[in-house]
């Protein structure tokens, strides 16, 4: 038994230790393990069917694991004395009755807690929706789904915050929307944000740190600084390896690829001054994926991976 | 604990259940009672089991023909009361909320706990727009009839509270078969099914087992009708011709009984919730 941490003043951080979770012979998440650090914002990846849903149930104890644990600030999410204080979440496939108004919903929510009916309002302003969330939940759309259930995630003002696939069912001006303000419950209030998303450009410029899973494992984990690698861009010349001599003089890392060179070490912009200036017209020139790209595109891609859905069915028959 | 009652209930009070569900009880409840009122006082008589006509004020004393019609809809009204009940937990499975629930109550225990409570006092609220309609239903008919409408003021009270004790525990039945069955359609058709077509039935074909004949007292509507202690002070086989059971329970043991199933299905309920993934 580990004795609670007191408070930190860094904030609260998730542990994710030896996770497991099997639903009759199926293997959705498989020994992982990660820490999520305080006041930053983790992304938390994988192609549809990796385990990221199950996981974060298992984190707020409403699917129990087969083994491991799983802890928010060294508590069990049942432990936490008022959890919706110290956690919120808005999970996939979260409804709502489609009778009672959003902003009822809401307050049945609060009363758990004895939040006051003014944050509530508070909060349905702060989302964007107060004047719709006086109607009936029953014909809202997927955008004001999403914000009523990151309106109920913030209700208890928690330190920690995970967000299931957020993005899902919102417009370009909702996703922008959204990142600013995951940037700025991280940033300016210190918040702890852990946000799931199957697609790698949709959190790629708000979360600071990175764990890819696919199979229910663990594939990759770090800052997305370290993930990403460095900035590559392609560029095409008729003589490539005469403007490959020239930009290694000027201190470039230049590598062939694909019957143009891999340049790492400066932007297209200069490149494409520099090829200008030794006298190489450029055919083409355009940023080349990241190795996180990559990874992420293997991933999704892989048959292996593409398949798990599918096989589950098979192997329950 | 207080916190989650209070949000439990406001789950109620905030979807049209809260006002088409009284209105329901408080209709059907006149309904029934007035047609029980048609019969026993407007008509006012009925041939017994040995031909001869009955005449109930006069067999029975007006005591019990009120009693009667007051509480003419019982069957109706703890059939709704456990539909009641049954909506509190599969309602919340029928439009995904659990997840919510559960992230505003993770400690399980505590959530069974307020929603029992929840149950409980909603269904009293009912019962008592139940008896309303039920004593305006009734009280027509008995008018009609000429017939005493509170003869036994004090008597009557203690009939429409133990009408309203019968409801509550036939709300809390109700809760735990809707934990039991989380599909609300099949959880209420098993509900409603059982009560009105398998515990007759049962009933019926039990009583040509010899050994199990009796069994059927302890059945919950024969408890229930036990409960209400309706046949007070008459002779049991004149009750007998009033569709009261042979040799029924006493409104002590049924009530012990029909607590034993809330009971039962209470902790059936605690225990499947607690162990359930929600996913
Ligand atoms: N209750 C369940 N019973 C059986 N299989 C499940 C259940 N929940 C999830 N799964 C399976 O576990 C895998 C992981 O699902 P999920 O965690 O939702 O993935 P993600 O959120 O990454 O898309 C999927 O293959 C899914 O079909
Ligand atoms: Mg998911």
């Amino acid at each position: 038994m580990t004795t609670p941490p007191a408070p930190s003043p860094l904030g609260t951080g998730i542990s994710v230790r030896g996770l497991t979770k099997t639903f009759g012979s199926f293997t959705a998440v498989d020994d992982l393990s990660f820490e999520v650090a305080p006041a930053r914002v983790t992304g938390f990846l994988g192609p549809n069917g990796a385990g990221k849903t199950t996981t974060l149930r298992m984190l707020l104890g409403l699917v129990r694991p087969t083994s491991g644990e799983a802890l928010i600030g060294g508590r069990r999410y049942a432990d936490l004395p008022a959890p919706m204080g110290t956690v919120g979440a808005a999970l996939e496939a979260t409804g709502f009755h489609p009778g009672r108004s959003g902003r009822n919903h809401l307050r049945v929510l609060a009363a758990s807690h004895g939040i006051p009916d003014r944050r509530v309002d508070e909060l349905l302003e702060l989302v964007g929706i107060p004047a719709a969330a006086r109607k009936k939940a029953g014909g809202y759309s997927m955008g004001m789904r999403q914000r009523l259930g990151l309106a109920a995630a913030l209700l208890g003002d928690p330190d920690v915050l995970l967000l299931d696939e957020p993005a899902n069912g919102l417009d370009p001006e909702g996703i922008r929307w959204m990142r600013g303000f995951m940037r700025h419950l991280a940033q300016e209030q210190g918040k702890t944000v852990l946000v799931s998303s199957h697609l790698l450009g949709e959190v790629e410029q708000t979360v600071e740190d990175v764990v890819i899973i696919a199979n229910g494992r663990m594939a990759r984990q770090g800052t997305i600084d370290e993930l990403r690698g460095e900035p590559a861009v392609l560029v095409r010349v008729a003589d490539p390896a005469g403007l490959a001599r020239v930009l290694q003089e000027a201190g470039l890392d230049v590598q062939p690829e694909d019957g143009g060179l891999r340049v790492t070490g400066a932007d297209g912009a200069c490149i494409g001054e520099a090829a200008h200036a030794a006298g190489h017209p450029v055919h083409e020139l355009r940023p080349l994926r990241t190795d996180l790209e990559r990874l992420f595109l293997e991933l999704t891609e892989s048959p292996e991976h593409r398949n798990r859905n599918l096989a589950t069915g098979t192997e329950a028959a | 604990m207080i916190s989650l009652v209070r949000a439990e209930l406001r789950k109620y009070f905030t979807t049209r259940l809260s006002w088409s569900m009284p209105l329901a009880m408080a209709v059907l409840g006149g309904l029934f009672a007035a047609l029980q009122g048609l019969f026993l006082a407007v008509i006012g008589e009925f041939p017994g089991p040995d031909g001869s006509m009955i005449v109930p004020a006069e067999a029975f004393g007006e005591d019990v023909v009120a009693r009667l019609v007051y509480t003419g809809g019982v069957q109706i009204g703890y059939l709704l009361a456990l539909v009641l009940g049954i909506l509190s937990m599969s309602g919340e499975f029928r439009h995904k909320t659990i997840t919510a629930t559960l992230l505003a109550a993770p400690r399980r225990g505590q959530l069974i706990a307020a929603k029992l409570a929840s149950v409980a006092v909603i269904v009293a609220v009912n019962s008592v727009a139940f008896t309303l309609g039920s004593v305006v239903g009734g009280g027509l008919t008995l008018a009609l009839g000429d017939a005493s409408l509170f003869p036994d003021p004090a008597g009557l009270l203690a009939t429409f509270a133990r009408m309203i004790l019968v409801l509550v525990l036939w709300g809390l039945m109700g809760f735990g078969l809707g934990v039991l069955i989380t599909n609300q359609v099949v959880a209420l058709f098993v509900g409603v099914g059982v009560t009105l077509l398998v515990e007759p039935l049962l009933g019926l074909g039990l009583t040509f087992v010899e050994q199990l004949a009796d069994a059927s007292k302890f059945f919950p509507s024969q408890a229930s009708m036990s409960a209400l202690d309706l046949f007070a002070g008459v002779d049991p086989g004149m009750a007998q011709s009033l569709g009261g059971a042979q040799d029924a329970l006493s409104w002590g043991w049924g009530t012990l009984v029909l607590l034993g199933y809330a009971a039962f299905m209470a902790a059936l309920g605690w225990l499947l919730t607690s162990r359930r993934d929600v996913a």
